[in-house]
């Protein structure tokens, strides 16, 4: 479990989070929406700790990223906005590195990845070098390597960029699998469908504030409008918010 | 350990499988023995070599078997002088005069004076005027020793002390330029072999997005920045090494004691120039792990670390020039293993307390640099420049 509590954060006269708060459940997949600049890199770094903010705290599990950000990261799996891999090692090898930063050895390191590997379905790619990739194969590896721990919580930020229909359906089905098992997926994401389609619960953030939450149909009701991408429109649209 | 096991593994694939950057690195450790191999050549082949002398005698008549002993050793009268020589050596105008009562001085035991002038001050002169005297002098001592023993005494009781020479001179000699260039070379080795992948690891990394998830990781930032250390430093004791090895292979070939070099790379001393410069190969790498972390780009890294490959060619230099070395320069890094290498080159026994002393100043100032570099990578200012 995920908890924002009145997170700000200023990075000299810009507010880049102005009292943000949100919680994303167990057993749900929660959808983050915003518009280019609303905060949502700036919220999910202070997530991994890699910034602080100035008030507020994020929770993951019940530890304080600020206090203890070492642990609260052993319960994290980051696909992160701007990601690169390592060209000179194997897909397999990538994986097993993180395997092997969050601690997993032996049997129980080589099962998770053969796992990870067949979930994701990318046998054929494992034992290549990841330099000349396509876009969708760099996504799936840096997908097997962020979930490889089997963490309880997945942040995943616009995974789907890039990825065929194909793969999108294995990596929606995945998170779904995810979801029945009762661990906790933060979702950012900038198409409409996908969101509406894949999130129990909708977090709508704007200028460094959350702006709406619901599920996608609650939000299409408050703000009266039939599809989710108007309602989007619509609220962040609003300066004032509108607190669901 | 485990963490830090995954790191370092994932440093060295990354580090060896990049097969340029590797050969770049090593180049440096087969470029040092071949041009020591050839410095040396040429500077024994000048040295030893005795091209011909040609002087302008007056009186050769009157002197006979000195000019036939002048011959024998290639110096030669000015006369026969080859057309294409014919304008230097009459510019060089080396003149030896020898008196019209040479022979007559000769028999009666007397001390004769030639005269030997020309411009002592020209550098090209130096080496025929030493080879002249030389020639002149052993054919004196030798009448002298003759006259010794025709009365019966021995020519040994001229020489009651006889001197064994150690040369602890600032370099100047050849030996001292070739045995110098070799202390260059190493320091320029351990700082440039590890130079590619201490910035592809760091600025690289940045660069390609990779550093961010890295960060991300349960992972201290220490274990991160000494697992690249580890990784740094190993490809340039590795290029030290090499250097080392390949030199004293490329030197055997050489007769170094022709030129007057005191000093071998024998097993000795290739294991006391490794103790010197392991603590530099981490120094080094630490340095520029440093630079490069702070670095927005690639590029800029390359720009402001290439500087830092200033420090080892620098520092050796400057202290040629520096007459009262003041004592921190013994142990400062970089300079004190210099000065100590400058020591083994020259015969002189190496001083362990300096060995120890510089060596953990070195030492500390990696340490210390590494800790800042941990603190920085968890600023909220590295983590801004990501992106």
């Amino acid at each position: 479990m995920i908890e924002i509590t009145n997170l700000a954060k200023k990075f000299g006269e810009v507010k880049a989070l102005d009292g943000l708060s949100f919680t994303a459940n167990d057993g749900e997949i929660t959808g983050i929406l915003g518009p280019n600049g609303a905060g949502k890199t700036t919220c999910l770094r202070t997530l991994y700790g890699l910034l602080k903010a100035d008030t507020g705290s994020a929770i993951i599990d019940g530890i304080d990223v600020k206090e203890q950000p070492l642990l609260a990261r052993t319960r994290l799996g980051i696909f992160p906005d701007k990601f690169g891999l390592y060209e000179r090692l194997t897909a397999y090898e990538q994986i097993d590195y993180f395997a092997s930063l969050h601690g997993l050895t032996g049997s129980n390191k080589k099962q998770a990845i053969e796992q990870v590997i067949n979930d994701l379905e990318m046998q054929e790619l494992a034992h290549r070098k990841t330099q000349g990739f396509s876009q969708g194969q760099r996504m799936k590896v840096t997908l097997a390597q962020a979930l490889v721990h089997q963490p309880q919580n997945f942040v995943l930020d616009e995974p789907t960029r890039g990825l065929d229909v194909m793969s999108t359906r294995i990596l929606r089905n995945y998170l779904n699998k995810f979801k029945e098992k009762g661990h906790c997926i933060l979702f950012s994401s900038h198409v409409m469908q996908e969101v509406a389609a894949l999130c129990d619960r909708v977090i709508i953030v704007a200028n460094g504030k959350l702006a709406a939450q619901g599920t996608p149909t609650e939000l299409c009701e408050l703000a009266g409008e039939s599809q989710l991408e108007d309602a989007f429109v619509k609220i962040i649209g609003s300066d004032e918010g509108v607190a669901a | 350990m485990i963490q830090f096991k995954a790191l370092l593994g994932k440093e060295y694939k990354e580090a060896f499988r990049d097969k340029r950057a590797l050969m770049v690195a090593m180049a440096m450790a087969l470029l040092a023995p071949v041009m020591i191999f050839a410095l040396s050549k040429t500077m024994i082949k000048e040295m030893v070599a005795t091209p011909p002398i040609y002087v302008k005698v007056s009186g050769a008549e009157y002197a006979p078997k000195m000019m036939a002993q002048l011959k024998r050793a290639n110096i030669l009268l000015f006369s026969e002088v080859p057309e294409e020589d014919n304008y230097i050596w009459n510019e060089r105008n080396i003149e030896l005069t020898i008196p019209d009562n040479f022979a007559e001085d000769m028999i009666a035991g007397k001390t004769i004076d030639i005269t030997l002038s020309t411009d002592y001050s020209e550098k090209a002169i130096r080496s025929p005027i030493r080879r002249i005297k030389n020639e002149i002098n052993t054919y004196a001592r030798l009448i002298g020793y003759k006259r010794l023993v025709v009365r019966g005494i021995d020519a040994r009781l001229l020489r009651p002390i006889k001197i064994i020479e150690q040369d602890t001179a600032e370099p100047s000699s050849n030996a001292m330029i070739i045995s110098m260039m070799l202390g260059l070379y190493l320091l320029m080795a351990a700082f440039m072999s590890g130079l590619s992948v201490a910035i592809d690891s760091s600025a690289g990394e940045r660069e390609r997005n990779v550093l961010e998830m890295l960060l991300c990781q349960p992972v201290s930032t220490l274990k991160i920045v000494l697992a690249k250390l580890c990784s740094a430093s190993t490809i340039s004791a590795m290029g030290v090494v090499l250097t080392l090895l390949l030199t004293s292979v490329s030197v055997s070939f050489v007769d170094l004691s022709k030129i007057g070099a005191t000093f071998s790379l024998d097993a000795y001393s290739i294991f006391v120039i490794i103790v010197l410069l392991l603590p530099i190969s981490f120094f080094a790498s630490a340095l520029q792990l440093f630079v490069s972390f702070q670095a927005k780009s690639f590029k800029e890294a390359q720009s402001t670390v290439s500087m830092i490959i200033m420090l080892p060619a620098m520092i050796p230099v400057a202290l040629i020039f520096i007459d009262d070395k003041p004592a921190w320069l013994d142990w400062l890094p970089v300079s004190g293993q210099s000065l100590l290498m400058e020591d083994l080159f020259k015969n002189v026994p190496i001083n362990w307390s300096e060995v120890l002393a510089t060596g953990g100043v070195t030492i500390a100032m990696t340490v210390a640099l590494v800790m800042v570099l941990a603190r920085n990578l968890k600023s909220e200012k590295v983590v801004l420049a990501l992106s």
